[in-house]
């Protein structure tokens, strides 16, 4: 079971999430979890290290790309999964927080990158929504 | 919503969908498959990723699926497409993060029977050789100016630091150095991952593996490829690791900007580009070709490793323990080649993601010793199932730009795999068929089960079936190492 925010969608060779949240700020931080539910058990993680984030893009889904670029990038340079998040200003482009993480007891996927594929941020009933494709 | 019954047989194995499918389609979609694989390209994205590839400016002829198709992002896995370079764009999602993975085959000079009694030892020397998995680093680490050296020379750079053989350039696509790698044009971080990666297998479907050869197709080029019945063979699979995954990250959100500064309208995002004749296309494949050279290297490397294996558990124990390259082939990638396009010569741009390079005999880029036959075309199969040796073919020139497919192609989802199959029961059931297997992880093995993926064999009787490449022989696995 996966918890709310965010759901796996089939994709033959990849792994796609659907992920919502009532505004930008919660869709940034659910597609993150989700991104550390793939990477690796999230009750596993051991919380130690903390990252300040100040990330800039040309439009809120280059934005979304880039935020969990840099989770990725983070992920493998120093092994750590990050799993809380305090996000101090989400507009669509430019996000300023911090993400709390550590190394994981069990280790599921390593992910090689977030794409564009079919990307789009779509206002719903929920608030907003997204699809994201990760490339493992 | 396109159908199967919009597609017209044009030929007993191809399918083509005709540009007037959808408005925005330049092209028309060609499939190779049987009826049956056609069916199962509509059960994922891939015929609308195929379609959205055609939408590409200056794409020539049409866009291809091989056989081994399925969906992808950006363009399927199977997907070929050749641009003009003058009107034509190039596009990073048309060749994928791991640029240049690709597949390299060595040949012993050994029987089946020599190496049984120490296959196990055999297997755990490759495996400390060969670092896999997740986060492991390679076995060299460098950085600043070598790097850059390393990215522009490729395996020429692997020679002088003793890391090859003059023998291993000359069968390896490119001679393993693709020209026009613009290290000015990789960021800092794609540096400072690639830095510490060369000589790693990575995770996901990337392997080693200690195959024999079972049965010979074709005898005459066998013997040209060095390959002949019941000989022991390795198979490395393994890309650009972090070094290219950072540069294709790089580009998708760069060239955003690019579409709008060029006006070229894109159906998906993921298949962002830039005029092949722009310094933004320009500065796309300055880099790209870094990554294609780091990936030549990176096996490169491996196989040195592997080399010292075979060296350190056979040495006193058989009479000639060494291994030399068959050849070495990329399957993510994107290449300025000549073809003939309705009667003339035409320089192309030609995208193969997930697709190998099969050309036919004569082609001067062909390895000397290969010409008279043709190249050989590398295809392995699912972990634990058969492999491929094949050699390309005038008709895929013709017909695919000199290309034929990659491997065996998914058809079932890592969660679907994860949920079906149980990774020890996997483990336990290849090791009853005598199959050794070291792997870091007993899920990463369930997400690669043979289930998980189509027949091989069904793969390459098409691509033989349509002439884009000619059986030459097969490879069953006896070791298999994966991260």
């Amino acid at each position: 079971m996966t918890p709310q925010g965010f759901e796996e969608i089939p994709h033959t060779a990849d792994v796609a999430l659907r992920v919502w949240g009532q505004d930008l700020t919660e869709l940034f931080i659910n597609a993150a979890r989700g991104l550390a539910w793939l990477m690796a058990d999230p009750e596993t993680v051991h919380l130690g290290k903390e990252v300040a984030l100040d990330l800039r893009a040309p439009d809120v889904e280059t934005l979304l790309v880039t935020w969990l670029g840099e989770l990725i990038y983070l992920n493998e340079r120093d092994g750590v999964v990050f799993t809380e998040f305090d996000l101090e200003e989400v507009t669509p482009t430019h996000l300023r927080g911090t993400a709390r993480g550590g190394r994981a007891g069990e280790v599921r996927h390593f992910v090689k990158a977030a794409t564009f594929s079919g990307l789009a941020i779509r206002a719903t009933e929920r608030g907003l929504e997204t699809t994201i494709t990760f490339d493992v | 919503m396109v159908e199967k019954k919009n597609f017209r047989r044009v030929d007993k194995f191809i399918w083509e969908l005709p540009k007037e499918t959808r408005p925005d389609m330049r092209v028309p979609a060609r499939i190779f498959a049987t009826p049956e694989m056609l069916d199962s390209a509509f059960r994922d994205r891939t015929v609308e990723q195929l379609v959205n590839t055609t939408t590409l400016p200056g794409i020539l002829k049409y866009a291809l699926a091989m056989p081994d198709f399925h969906e992808g992002y950006g363009f399927p896995i199977g997907g070929v497409a050749a641009m003009d370079v003058k009107t034509g764009v190039i596009s990073p999602g048309g060749v994928g993060y791991d640029i240049n993975c690709g597949v390299r085959l060595l040949a012993s000079h050994l029987e089946k029977e020599e190496v049984a009694p120490y296959l196990r030892d055999l297997t755990n020397a490759l495996y400390r050789a060969c670092p896999s998995g997740v986060g492991e680093p390679g076995r060299i680490r460098i950085s600043g100016r070598e790097l850059d050296e390393l990215v522009v020379e490729g395996v020429k750079w692997a020679l002088k630091r003793g890391q090859a053989r003059p023998e291993d350039l000359a069968h390896t696509e490119e001679e393993g150095t693709l020209p026009g790698a613009d290290p000015s044009k990789v960021s800092a971080r794609a540096r400072e991952r690639g830095g510490g990666q060369i000589g790693s297998l990575g995770a996901g479907n990337h392997f080693l593996e200690i195959d024999v050869v079972e049965e010979i197709y074709d005898p005459e080029v066998a013997r040209a490829f060095g390959l002949r019945e019941n000989q022991i063979v390795v198979q490395i699979h393994c890309g650009s690791r972090g070094f290219g995954h950072q540069i294709c990250d790089d580009y998708v959100k760069s060239l955003q900007t690019a579409i709008q500064k060029y006006g070229i309208t894109i159906p998906d995002r993921e298949l962002v580009c830039a005029p092949i004749d722009s310094p933004e296309g320009r500065a796309y494949y300055g880099a790209m070709a870094c990554a294609v050279n780091y990936a030549f290297v990176n096996r490169q490397v491996l196989a040195m490793g592997v080399r010292e294996a075979f060296r350190d558990v056979l040495q006193g124990k058989v009479s000639n323990f060494d291994l030399y390259q068959v050849y070495d082939v990329a399957h993510n990638i994107a290449k300025f080649e000549e073809h003939e396009i309705d009667g003339k010569r035409v320089r192309v741009c030609v995208h193969r993601k997930g697709a190998t390079r099969a050309f036919g005999p004569g082609r001067p880029e062909v390895p000397k010793a290969y010409r008279d036959v043709g190249q050989p075309v590398l295809v392995p199969g699912s972990m634990g199932t058969e492999s491929y040796v094949l050699v390309g073919t005038g008709r895929a020139m013709e017909i695919a730009f000199g290309s034929t497919c990659h491997g065996a192609g998914r058809v079932m989802s890592r969660s679907q795999a994860l949920k079906k199959i149980w990774g020890a029961d996997l483990k336990r059931e290849l090791e009853e068929q005598g199959l050794v297997i070291r792997a870091g992880s007993t899920k990463g093995l369930a997400e690669e089960a043979p289930a998980a993926y189509k027949d091989v064999s069904q793969v390459v009787e098409v691509v033989h079936g349509a002439g884009l490449a000619r059986k030459v022989a097969r490879l069953r696995p006896l070791a298999v190492i994966k991260g």
